[in-house]
């Protein structure tokens, strides 16, 4: 592979990558949100609530939650390594326990992590066939509902739902490699792939700032003609600005 | 080659009556074992494993003693105690303070027990990682042969998970009853056996008990009572324990 063809696929993997969230479908996170809101209703629970692995594996951190305490709950991290959550992700099993406040110390785990005092909690682990996500939590089901055991395959049912939401919304994320990475495999052994491989390597991780833009403009494709405008207006007059003020003498 | 019985059909009372786990090794792998708990009643040996990139294979090694980073090894040491007071139980401690390289852990942690002869190995934790279904489909045809007893509880979601899977293991989940000797065998497999996993009351952090629910417990309950099998018939093979299960289990007793 020529190098002015290994630049060209390198530009395109990141160009992919920054666009990516511009063409992702809509609603992963509304997806997430409604699973939670389902199993609760289901389950005839107080809470449920979906805590995500961070990306060096070392907490996890609430993304989705519906019932009690479900304000307070998204965006607090726990360390991966401790408690009944932690300990269904790493070893990859479900669980459930039913008498957590005879237990002060486990119950003011749980507060802290959830900011409500369950009676019951079933964790059952989110993952996909390459790797572990996450671990979706029941807390107080319905007592006149059937055995732990029974709901504990039921949730899995959420859990792989969730898995495949957030699947979906992370190879958006990392368009790039993720379509540079399906060619390579459809020509393995090749050079071509071999090319595509290192272009999608050298990609590199999606800048924030850069996804956070992308999108937005996702968001106003969905939008009307007029607010398309509005904001390409907005832009512009940014841009303007931000030129100017770069040919102003320092 | 010493025949299975020496005479008549198998009984409990041939299987384990008056045994007690005596002699036999029983390792946890899982998230390490509290020894001082009451409901354990000491370790024989522990040694614990994380994921270290600066290592040769990943995995490092720290022999002696450790605590239980989350309660469930010592639940599952609780159960086997009871289930086989006069074993000896080892701690693998593969379960630790992040999920980077578990695959790797998981499996060097198994590959201790192995090769240290541990004639029951409990495993109330799985992977489902496609990449990692050669490395435990050896290790698991490496136990088998070597008469290591893996006992693996069913992950219970839909999608495979191992070494759970596998012919050679005792796959184990929950089922209602509570008496910690009855165990029933599932003509229907991939789980072959059912043992008690539902609120049973277990051993947890800082010496005390929760109830609890999930075939990661009612595992235990086999390893602890195939150590009761071994400590009377040490000589007897995976295939042949099986035989003696399938022949004692409360549902072929009618």
């Amino acid at each position: 592979m020529s190098e002015p063809a290994g630049e060209v696929l390198r530009d395109l993997a990141r160009l992919l990558t920054g666009m990516g969230p511009a063409l992702a479908p809509e609603g992963s996170e509304a997806l997430l949100q409604s699973i939670t809101e389902a199993a609760r209703e289901l389950f005839g629970a107080q809470a449920c609530s979906l805590a995500l692995l961070t990306v060096d594996q070392s907490e996890l951190v609430f993304t989705t939650a519906s019932g009690a305490g479900a304000s307070d709950v998204v965006d607090l991290r726990m360390p991966a390594g401790q408690g009944i959550a932690g300990w269904v992700v790493m070893s990859e099993q479900p669980i459930s326990v039913s008498d957590l406040q005879n237990d002060a110390r486990f119950a003011s785990d749980v507060a802290q992590s959830t900011g409500y005092v369950p009676r019951t909690i079933l964790a059952v682990p989110v993952a996909s066939p390459r790797r572990t996500l996450g671990v979706i939590e029941v807390l107080d089901r319905d007592t006149s509902r059937p055995g732990a055991e029974h709901d504990m395959r039921l949730l899995s049912l959420f859990a792989d739902q969730a898995a495949l939401a957030i699947e979906n919304a992370r190879a958006f994320a990392d368009l790039g490699r993720s379509v540079l990475g399906a060619v390579a495999a459809a020509a393995p052994g090749t050079p071509l792939a071999a090319a595509l491989t290192a272009a999608a390597e050298e990609a590199g991780e999606p800048d924030g700032d850069l996804l956070r833009l992308s999108a937005l403009l996702g968001e106003l494709d969905r939008l009307g003609p007029a607010e398309r405008r509005l904001a390409s207006s907005l832009v512009e007059a940014l841009l303007s600005y931000v030129r100017g003020r770069g040919r102003r003498p320092s | 080659m010493r025949p299975l019985l020496a005479d008549g059909a198998l009984t409990r009372e041939w299987a384990w009556a008056g045994a007690t786990g005596a002699g036999v090794d029983v390792a946890v792998v899982d998230s390490g074992i509290d020894a001082g708990h009451p409901m354990v009643g000491g370790v024989e040996s522990a040694v614990a494993m994380s994921y270290d990139p600066e290592e040769e294979d990943g995995v490092r090694r720290v022999e002696g003693p450790h605590e239980d980073l989350f309660g469930h090894g010592t639940a599952c040491a609780g159960i086997i105690r009871r289930v086989a007071p006069e074993c000896r139980l080892h701690s693998i401690r593969v379960l630790g303070e992040r999920l980077t390289g578990k695959g790797a852990v998981f499996a060097a942690g198994l590959e201790w027990a192995i090769e240290r002869r541990f004639r029951v190995v409990n495993l109330s934790l799985s992977t489902g990682k496609e990449d990692y279904f050669g490395r435990f489909h050896e290790l698991a045809d490496r136990a088998y042969f070597a008469g290591v007893m893996l006992v693996c509880a069913v992950s219970n979601v839909p999608s495979p998970s191992y070494p759970s899977q596998y012919a050679s293991v005792f796959s184990v989940a929950a089922h209602k009853r509570q008496d910690p000797f009855g165990f029933d065998y599932n003509p229907d497999p991939p789980v072959e056996l059912g043992a008690p996993g539902i609120d049973v009351t277990v051993a947890w952090k800082g010496d005390g008990t929760i109830v609890s629910t999930g075939n990661s417990f009612a595992a235990p309950h086999v390893a602890g009572l195939i150590a009761r099998l071994l400590s009377k018939h040490p000589e007897l093979t995976p295939f042949q324990v099986k035989t003696v299960l399938h022949a004692l289990a409360d549902n072929a007793r009618a």
